[in-house]
């Protein structure tokens, strides 16, 4: 393992501490393993939180910010947060007007919530829920529900959290996240793995001269694996997986984020990014507030991800609606 | 069974949890994280601390120990396994026995409750068929069978059993077809938890 650490095992808390150390106007602890906006909740405001493994900042915790999310439930890395600090989590981000959960579609993250919702749902405390399922390698288009959560979420969270941002009701704000979340579309690819601090172990093998087409963000499999192939050739392949779940037409709107997973540079995605608009330009399509850059990572995973987001007239209000965290701003 | 018996249990579980780390850590990592030696050793180091402070009453040491692993971590075994002791600490709450009439119908209680929780289903290849399998092995075994000699033979058949069949949920029905021949972490950490009673 070649990686800048103490303490494998205080690799979370050491993290924790010092993002709080930098940006201590943005973020506080309200737990252990719990991120909240240093100003506390916002009185009447609903309350959006997160929550999942860590080593994929900026997700989930980064996104903690005005316009965006509340408070952030943190697990060690790759592994899903504890219920307590789920419910410390709820709590740090009720402002009187309800909690919406919106988190990854994965096993242990949702008994967690659940747990969670159910230890503090009550009369006087409205709590709502919306997973996020865009990954279209993880589960075939008939069962959307199975999917799991990547790089969409950070969509759902901008969506959401301008809806909270703009007053909007417990429902309205739901079903916001519902609406980003169901319009999300994600397809991965990965070149060499991460490492798992506590373990030692890499997320996955693979050869040098390889490329694994549609990997998950934790090495979960792909479609194919085989020779790296020119940029080009892979955006294509990656938008003929998404597309067709999109129902796409002449003058329709869609926002783009192509993703680092950590190693992969800005220039690679630009490259990527300039095919895309190619692609989005040719079908008559018309993009808005495209997203280049590091949004959803894997630690020091080589590889991007493609994520689409086709806009009505809601969404594209909301996903230009002003939002601060020190990992973006709108 | 009494409190102290009861805490030697919980010792021992926790020192076969240290020792199955490394290799439930490499049987996870083929098909899933690669962590659940790392959830397994976290959960048996709070185990252990709450141990010398938990209540001298069965269900309170249930309850102390299923706190111990909610508070581990939130991967989904620590999850789940946490979920498992708080069903069995409220079960003897309730006034239920855990002989080996009363104890197959706890097995069968939780599996349903986890299920629930979960989401997985009997057959999927995960700890539910083996708790399953504890389960049906005790009302089958003869009146001067050992309890834990039945256990560790189930555990051991069902893994045999699984081996062969593919997973069918969480990140390991990714990997159906490589899981095919591989066994269940999970399943072979219920396995190494029975043979250290």
């Amino acid at each position: 393992m070649k990686k800048i650490l103490n303490a494998p095992s205080a690799y979370v808390d050491e993290m924790l501490a010092g993002l709080c150390a930098a940006y201590p106007s943005s973020y506080r602890l309200a737990g252990d393993r719990v991120l909240a906006r240093a100003g506390g909740a916002v009185p009447g405001k609903v309350g959006i939180i997160t929550g999942g493994g860590s080593g994929h900042l900026p997700v989930f915790l980064g996104y903690v910010g005005d316009g965006l999310l509340d408070a952030c439930a943190v697990g060690n890395v790759f592994a899903g947060p504890r219920v307590a600090d789920c419910v410390s989590a709820i709590q740090a981000a009720n402002g009187g007007a309800g909690v919406l959960a919106l988190y990854g579609n994965y096993g242990g993250d949702r008994m967690n919530f659940e747990m969670a919702l159910e230890e503090l749902e009550s009369d006087t405390l409205k709590l709502t829920s919306v997973r996020v399922a865009d990954d279209v390698v993880s589960a075939p288009a008939d069962e959307r529900a199975r999917r799991r959560g990547v790089a969409g979420m950070v969509f759902a969270f901008k969506i959401a959290g301008a809806r909270a941002a703009a007053g909007g009701s417990l429902d309205e704000v739901t079903a916001a996240a519902r609406k980003a979340a169901d319009a999300c579309r994600s397809i991965g690819v990965a070149l060499a793995p991460c490492t798992v601090p506590e373990s030692g172990l890499a997320s996955f093998e693979i050869a040098d001269t390889e490329i694994e087409f549609g990997m998950g963000i934790h090495g979960e499999p792909g479609i194919w694996r085989g020779p790296l192939k020119p940029a080009d050739a892979l955006t294509d392949e990656m938008l003929d997986l998404l597309l067709p779940e999109l129902n796409l037409a002449k003058g329709d709107s869609i926002s783009v984020l192509v993703n680092s997973l950590g190693a992969t540079p800005h220039e690679e995605l630009f490259i990527v990014y300039r095919r895309v608009a190619e692609a989005l330009a040719q079908r008559g399509v018309r993009v808005v507030m495209p997203l280049v850059g590091r949004y959803a990572t894997s630690m020091e995973m080589t590889g991007m991800s493609l994520t689409l987001m086709p806009l009505d007239a809601e969404l594209e209000r909301l996903l230009q609606a002003p939002a601060n965290c020190p990992f973006w701003k709108v | 069974m009494d409190a102290a018996s009861l805490k030697n249990a919980f010792m021992r579980w926790a020192d076969a949890m240290d020792k199955a780390a490394s290799e439930l850590n490499a049987l996870d990592a083929q098909l899933g994280d690669g962590d659940l030696g790392i959830t397994l050793k976290k959960c048996a180091a709070n185990v252990r601390a709450t141990l010398t402070v938990a209540p001298d009453s069965l269900p309170g040491i249930l309850r102390a120990a299923s706190q111990a692993c909610a508070d581990a971590s939130g991967s989904s075994f620590g999850t789940l396994l946490a979920g498992g002791l708080l069903i069995a600490g409220k079960w003897l709450e309730a006034g239920k026995a855990l002989d080996r009439v009363a104890l197959p119908e706890l097995l069968r209680h939780a599996v349903q409750k986890l299920s629930a929780r979960g989401g997985a289903q009997l057959g999927d290849k995960t700890m539910l068929d083996s708790l399953q399998a504890i389960a049906q092995a005790i009302e089958e075994a003869s009146a001067h069978d050992d309890l834990a000699d039945v256990a560790r033979a189930a555990t051991a058949s069902a893994l045999k059993e699984f081996r062969s069949q593919p997973n069918r949920i969480g990140r390991a029905r990714m990997f159906a077809q490589k899981s095919i021949g591989l066994d269940d972490p999970g399943m072979v950490a219920v396995m190494r938890m029975t043979q250290s009673l």
